[in-house]
C-alpha cells in the first residue's frame, strides 16, 4: 500500500512536471517597431498588423501548439536601442524569429542575425537585403536570414516605370518620357534609385537628375519648379507621409504636369485623406489588397484585427495588413520547423524554403505567392499599381496594373 | 596627496604635481585598478545583453569624451559631432576594405582622418564662436550626411558599408565576449590618455581659453592654435568611438549618423558635466541605461495580462519616449552641473560627516 502511494506521488509529480513542461512549450519571437520615431507614420499601422497577428496566432493554438511569446519594443528607430533590443531577446529570452522594421537596425543587426541563425522579417525592401549569398557583385554584405514581405524597393520601382512606360504610350505621347527620381538623400529613398534609373533608361525613359527633398514636410515649391522647368513627366517619390503631402501641394500651387508615383510607404488612404482636394491619379504599388477587398483571406485579415479593434470599426491601410502576411509568412516556416527538427532559427529559415508559390493558409487573395530560395531572397516579383484620387471628402483607389517582374540574375541584391 | 588613504578635511596641496594627479588618493587608485581588474571578469558573469549596453557606453563613452574635451574645457560648441563618429565609421571600414590595411590599424588611422576633417570644419572656430560657431558645426553636420549618402567610393551610399571584425593574429573579435575587452582597452586607454591630456601644457591652455580668452591671450596661449588642436582632438575621439561602432555592427548605414546624435552627445556630458572627465562617463551611463531601465519597467507592465493589449503598448511607449524627456529637463533644471557635480557634494557630505557646512 505504502509502494502503491510512492508510485502515485512519483507519477503524478512526473505528470505536474510533464504538465509543466508542455506550458513551457512556448518560443519567442522579437518584434522591433517604430512607433513614435522619425517613420512612426506607417510604422504604427505596420506594428499593429503584427502584434495583432502574433497575439491571435496564439490565441488559436499558437504554433501547433506552441506557444508564442512576443515582445513589441518601440525604438524609435534608434539603432543602439533596437540592438540592446535585440541582445537581450537573444540571450534572455533565447529568440527563434524577430520582425523588424527599418533599414537602420535592419542593416544594423545583419552580422548578429547571421552568426546567431535568426531569422528576420522586416519592413525594410532595400534591394541588397535579397542576396542571400553576396553573389551580385553591387551586394555589400550577403544577409542569408533576412527576409521581407514584398517586392524590393528597386522591382517596385522597376515595375512603376514599366507601367509608366505603357502608360505614355497609352496616352499618345511623342519622344522620350522624362523620368526623375524625387526624394530625400537617405538610404531609404536612394535605395532604389540606381537600379531604377537604369531599368527607366532600358524602357526608353530620359532620366533627369534627381530632385532631392527633405523625408519632412516643407514647402517644396522650388523643386517643384525644377521639376516643371526639366519636363519631368514621372516622378517616382521615394519618401513617405508628410513630404509626400508637402510636395503635391507645393506642386500643384506651382501648375506642374508630373505623373506622380511613390514607394510603398508613400501611398495609402491617410496620405489621400491628408492632403485632401488636389491629390490626382496618384499611383502607388502595394502587395496586399485593401480593407474593402472581396478578398477570401480577408475574413482571416478582419478577425485578426478584431485582437485589437473589438468592434470593427478602424478601417486598416495594407501597411497593417502586408504586417500580418509578413508575420504567417513566418508562422508557416515556424510550422514546418516544428515537424522537422523543432523551432530553431535555422529550421524557420529552411522552413521558408520549403515550398514554391505560396500563400499562407487563410490568406488566399490577401497575400500574394511567394518564393524563397537558398540564393534568391526576393520573396516576390509581382506588384500591383494602384491609382487614388480624392474628390470633396470621398477618397477612390482603383487597380490599374499588375505587373510581373523578370527574375533577372544581375537584379538579385541590386 | 595622492600618497595618502584619505581625502584630507582641507586643501593642503602644496604644489603643482599634487594639485595635478589623476587619483587623489591611494584608495581612489586601488579601487580604480580594482575596478578595471574586475571588469575583465565580467563576460564570466553577465549576459550578452549586458556587455552589449558596456560596448554601448564605451563606443559612446569616448566620442563623448571627445565633445566634452570641445565643449566643456574649451569652451568651443559643436553640434556635428554625430556626423564626425559617423565619418570615423566609415573611414575605419573604407581604409580597410579599400587598402586591405588590418583593422586594428585602420581604427587609429581612422581617428587621424576624422581628426583632419575636424580641424577642417574647425578653421572657423578661429574667428567665430558661440552661436555662429554652432551654426557653422551644424553645417558640417549636414555636410557630411550629404556626403555619406552620396559618396559610394568612400561610404557605399545608400547601401552602406562593410566593416569587418577586428582579428589580432589570427582571432577575431566578433563576439560581445570578445568585442568586450577591445571595447574595455580602447576606453580605459582613450579616458587615461584623455585624464593627461587635460594635466598637460595643452589641456590647461584650452581650459584657459574656455575661462578668459584674453586673459589667455595675454599670458600667451595662442587661441587660434588652441581651439583648433581642440576641435581636432575632439573630431580625433569622436572618429575611434566611430571606428568601433562601425566593428562591432560589422555594418555602417548612413542613417543612424543624424543631428539627434549629435544632440544625444550634447545631452551626455551636460547631464554628466561640462568640463568633467568622471561627468562624461557618468552621462553617458546615464543615457545609455536610461531608455533600457524605463523600457524594463515599462516591460513589468507589459507581462501582466492587461499590460500586453495593443492600446496600452502603445501609451506606454510615448510614456517611456516622455519619461526620458522629462529626467533630462528635470536634470537641466536641478542638476545643471551634472552627474559629476553632485558625486562631489556626496563625496563633500560624507567628508564633512556629520557637520553638514
Amino acid at each position: 500500500m505504502k509502494l502503491s502511494k510512492l508510485t502515485l506521488a512519483t507519477l503524478m509529480s512526473i505528470g505536474a512536471l510533464s504538465a509543466a513542461a508542455q506550458a513551457e512549450d512556448k518560443v519567442f519571437v522579437g518584434h522591433l517597431a517604430d512607433m513614435s520615431g522619425p517613420t512612426a507614420f506607417v510604422g504604427k499601422e505596420y506594428a499593429n498588423g503584427i502584434r495583432d497577428a502574433l497575439a491571435y496566432i496564439n490565441k488559436n493554438g499558437g504554433i501547433k501548439g506552441t506557444g508564442l511569446e512576443f515582445e513589441t519594443i518601440d525604438y524609435a528607430y534608434k539603432v543602439p536601442q533596437a540592438i540592446a533590443s535585440y541582445k537581450k531577446w537573444k540571450t534572455r529570452k533565447k529568440m527563434v524569429a524577430m520582425q523588424g522594421w527599418g533599414t537602420a537596425d535592419t542593416e544594423a543587426l545583419i552580422s548578429f542575425v547571421s552568426k546567431d541563425k535568426i531569422p528576420v522579417f522586416s519592413a525594410s525592401y532595400s534591394g541588397h537585403l535579397t542576396d542571400p549569398q553576396g553573389k551580385n557583385p553591387h551586394t555589400k554584405k550577403p544577409a542569408p536570414y533576412n527576409f521581407f514581405y514584398g517586392a524590393s524597393y528597386s522591382d517596385s520601382c522597376r515595375a512603376l516605370a514599366q507601367w509608366a512606360a505603357k502608360d505614355w504610350k497609352t496616352k499618345g505621347g511623342q519622344g522620350q518620357p522624362k523620368f526623375t527620381h524625387i526624394g530625400a538623400n537617405h538610404p531609404f529613398p536612394n535605395a532604389p534609385k540606381k537600379a531604377c534609373a537604369e531599368y527607366a533608361k532600358e524602357l526608353g525613359f530620359d532620366v533627369q537628375p534627381p530632385v532631392v527633398i527633405s523625408m519632412k514636410p516643407g514647402d517644396f515649391k522650388a523643386q517643384c519648379l525644377s521639376l516643371k522647368s526639366s519636363g519631368t513627366n514621372y516622378g517616382y517619390i521615394g519618401n513617405l507621409g508628410g513630404s509626400v503631402m508637402s510636395l503635391v501641394k507645393s506642386c500643384n500651387t506651382v501648375g506642374t504636369d508630373v505623373q506622380f508615383m511613390s514607394n510603398i510607404w508613400g501611398g495609402d488612404r491617410m496620405i489621400f485623406e491628408a492632403t485632401g482636394e488636389g491629390i490626382k491619379n496618384y499611383i502607388f504599388p502595394t502587395m496586399t489588397p485593401f480593407w474593402d477587398s472581396q478578398a477570401s483571406g480577408m475574413e482571416l485579415v478582419k478577425a485578426i484585427s478584431k485582437m485589437s479593434d473589438a468592434n470593427g470599426d478602424k478601417l486598416r491601410p495594407h501597411h497593417y495588413i502586408r504586417g500580418i502576411c509578413s508575420t504567417y509568412y513566418m508562422k508557416e516556416a515556424m510550422e514546418w520547423a516544428k515537424d522537422n527538427g523543432g523551432i530553431t532559427g535555422a529550421n524557420v529559415k529552411k522552413g521558408m524554403y520549403a515550398r514554391k508559390d505560396w500563400v499562407p493558409v487563410g490568406l488566399e487573395g490577401v497575400c500574394l505567392p511567394a518564393t524563397w530560395t537558398n540564393e534568391d531572397h526576393r520573396g516576390i516579383a509581382e506588384v500591383n499599381i494602384y491609382k487614388g484620387n480624392y474628390n470633396k471628402g470621398d477618397v477612390s483607389i482603383e487597380q490599374v496594373d499588375t505587373v510581373s517582374l523578370e527574375r533577372r540574375p544581375e537584379w538579385l541584391g541590386y | 596627496m595622492s600618497s595618502l588613504a584619505m581625502r584630507p578635511c582641507g586643501d593642503f596641496r602644496t604644489s603643482y604635481r599634487q594639485d595635478n594627479t589623476i587619483f587623489e588618493t591611494q584608495t581612489i587608485r586601488w579601487f580604480t585598478i580594482l575596478a578595471i581588474a574586475a571588469a575583465c571578469f565580467a563576460p564570466l558573469v553577465f549576459d550578452a545583453y549586458y556587455l552589449t549596453l558596456f560596448i554601448q557606453v564605451s563606443y559612446l563613452g569616448i566620442a563623448a569624451l571627445g565633445l566634452n574635451i570641445l565643449v566643456g574645457f574649451t569652451g568651443q560648441i559643436s553640434l556635428g559631432h554625430g556626423a564626425f563618429f559617423g565619418f570615423g565609421a566609415f573611414a575605419s571600414a573604407w581604409l580597410n576594405t579599400s587598402f586591405n590595411i588590418p583593422v586594428v590599424f585602420c581604427i587609429p588611422l581612422a581617428g587621424f582622418l576624422t581628426m583632419a576633417v575636424g580641424m577642417m570644419f574647425g578653421m572657423p572656430a578661429a574667428r567665430i564662436k558661440g552661436l555662429y560657431l554652432a551654426i557653422a558645426t551644424l553645417a558640417a553636420q549636414f555636410i557630411m550626411e550629404d556626403f555619406f549618402a552620396r559618396a559610394d567610393w568612400f561610404s557605399g551610399g545608400s547601401a552602406g558599408s562593410l566593416a569587418e571584425p577586428i582579428s589580432l593574429f589570427g582571432f577575431a573579435f566578433d563576439t560581445d565576449e570578445s568585442f568586450y575587452y577591445v571595447a574595455l582597452f580602447a576606453l580605459v586607454f582613450m579616458f587615461i590618455w584623455g585624464c593627461n591630456l587635460m594635466r598637460s601644457r595643452d589641456g590647461r591652455a584650452f581650459v584657459a581659453v574656455r575661462d578668459h580668452y584674453l586673459s589667455a591671450e595675454i599670458m600667451g596661449v595662442k587661441l587660434n592654435k588652441y581651439r583648433l588642436l581642440s576641435f581636432g582632438i575632439s573630431s580625433f575621439y569622436s572618429g575611434i568611438g566611430g571606428a568601433l561602432y562601425a566593428h562591432y555592427l560589422g555594418y555602417v548605414s548612413a542613417e543612424g549618423f543624424t543631428i539627434f546624435m549629435s544632440i544625444q552627445f550634447l545631452a551626455m556630458i551636460i547631464i554628466g558635466g561640462l568640463g568633467s572627465i568622471k561627468g562624461t562617463m557618468l552621462g553617458v551611463i546615464f543615457m545609455v541605461l536610461l531608455p533600457e531601465a524605463m523600457e524594463s519597467g515599462v516591460g513589468l507592465l507589459k507581462e501582466t495580462d492587461i499590460g500586453n493589449s495593443p492600446m496600452l503598448v502603445d501609451g506606454l511607449a510615448y510614456i517611456k519616449e516622455m519619461a526620458i524627456g522629462l529626467v533630462i529637463i528635470l536634470f537641466l533644471i536641478f542638476e545643471p552641473e551634472g552627474l559629476a557635480h553632485r558625486w562631489n557634494q556626496i563625496k563633500n557630505y560624507w567628508k564633512c560627516y556629520p557637520f553638514t557646512y
